[in-house]
């Protein structure tokens, strides 16, 4: 751009009125700084403006200005604000749609978080819910597995049962030996002797030639076994057989009273 | 400028930036009827006037660091100053940024009729040059330099086209300046 051109562009005008953008100001400034012609111009038309408003001179009442000096020997420094500081915030205006799009989402966003801890709450309600249930169902699973290896030993074609009654010590103890002809293994149901009293134990004897002989200890009912039947020693053959109530883990020869016995 | 003038503006300006009181009192002399009529056109009244008047002095006192040299003369910032406190001041006050000014050209530069002295300034006789300025042009000045009236606003003020806004003003502060030569 030419300087004759800057100069009848009317900007230099604007510029010393004070109502130049942002952007023309520093136009403005940049040509001043390159050309001293643009810079004498602006000078003249400032100051041309300067005698204008000298003309339209107003004289204002003669103790403002003994009101000014007194207020900036009280005042000093500290009243004075940063004139950048002065200007008002510039505030933009958000489109409507926007703010309620904005809101929606907000709200979305809350209700999705009180669904999520809702949801997290039943899931894990929902997973102690099934824990319990596996651990039933474990236990359920572990008596039928149990009560079919009764039932196996009950049921089995080879099995032969013997009744062991109650002596006269004992008249209403019971319990119920099963004999495998084919391979020997016995099984005793031990569910209708009285409870071990702590420290002792059943004791199942075989009686081989006249001879009781150890048949294996009873298993204690305090995990739950009591009513199981439980696989005992094997005899290839025997005459009777008898539980005794012996210190736990038992004798090799019988001592302590008995509860019941029957004969093959 | 009128008065006797003891300083340049080169000096003064050095002196305000140390805040020298005596170069205040100087600068006040001088530029406070001017900036007075610029406020007294806006403002339309007297008690206001002043007490926006003080309050400009005020800010060029405290925040005379923030003129730049480098941007424009010194009295064109504190008109611009002067002008944008009295505006913010009327707007925080509910009045509109309007002009005393009606599209009748008539009326340009009435103030005389108001119950201030009548400016020292009025002596020098510029007063009676400018009449020798066309009406329109008149307007045009005063819309912009006392008003802060963006040409875009000057040209619905006065229902001009834009382009004629950008000319006039040009022509007009040419006519003022050569007014002044022979002054």
């Amino acid at each position: 751009m030419e300087i004759k051109d800057i100069i009848s562009s009317g900007l230099l005008e604007v510029y010393a009125t004070g109502l130049a953008s942002r952007e023309e100001e520093l136009q403005v400034q940049q040509w001043k700084e390159s050309f001293p012609e643009i810079a004498a111009e602006l000078n003249e038309i400032m100051m041309a403006l300067e005698s204008y408003a000298h003309a339209h001179s107003v004289e204002p009442s003669v103790d403002i200005k003994q009101k000014l000096f007194n207020n900036i020997n009280t005042h000093g420094k500290d009243k004075g604000v940063p004139l950048a500081a002065s200007k008002p915030a510039v505030i933009r205006p958000i489109f409507s749609m926007w703010k309620m799009v904005a809101a929606a989402s907000v709200i979305l966003l809350i209700a999705s978080v009180a669904v999520n801890i809702t949801t997290y709450n039943k899931y894990n309600e929902a997973g102690k819910d099934l824990l319990a249930l596996q651990n039933r169902l474990n236990e359920t699973e572990e008596k039928n597995r149990l009560m079919e290896e009764d039932m196996n030993v009950v049921q089995s074609k080879y099995s032969l049962p013997v009744s062991l009654h109650g002596v006269d010590a004992a008249p209403d103890a019971a319990a119920k030996i099963f004999w495998m002809k084919n391979t020997g293994e016995v099984f005793i149901d031990p569910s209708n002797l009285p409870e071990a009293p702590q420290g002792k134990q059943y004791q199942l004897w075989a009686i081989v030639d006249g001879k009781p002989v150890d048949g294996g200890m009873i298993v204690n009912s305090k995990n739950g076994d009591k009513y199981r039947i439980q696989k005992m020693k094997t005899f290839g053959r025997a005459e009777a057989f008898a539980v005794t109530l012996e210190t736990e883990k038992g004798n090799p020869t019988p001592k302590g009273p008995m509860f019941v016995m029957g004969k093959m | 400028m009128g008065g006797i003038q003891k300083y340049n503006e080169d000096e003064l300006v050095l002196m305000l930036e140390q805040q020298d009181q005596q170069a205040f009192s100087y600068l006040y002399d001088n530029y406070a009827p001017a900036l007075n009529g610029v406020i007294f056109r806006l403002v339309d009244d007297k008690a206001l006037t002043e007490d926006i008047l003080q309050e400009a002095f005020l800010k060029i006192w405290n925040n005379f660091s923030s003129y730049n040299k480098e941007k424009g003369r010194l009295f064109t910032w504190m008109i611009n100053l002067t002008r944008n406190l009295a505006i913010d001041t009327l707007r925080s006050k509910g009045y509109k940024k309007q002009s005393k000014i009606s599209g009748d050209e008539n009326s340009v530069s009435n103030v005389q009729d108001n119950s201030f002295n009548v400016s020292r300034f009025d002596s020098m006789g510029i007063r009676s040059q400018l009449a020798n300025l066309k009406p329109e042009q008149r307007i045009v000045i005063e819309l912009a330099y006392f008003n802060g009236f963006t040409q875009d606003e000057i040209a619905k003020q006065i229902r001009i086209p834009l382009g004629t806004v950008k000319t006039r003003m040009r022509t007009a502060i040419l006519e003022l300046r050569k007014i002044l030569q022979y002054t």
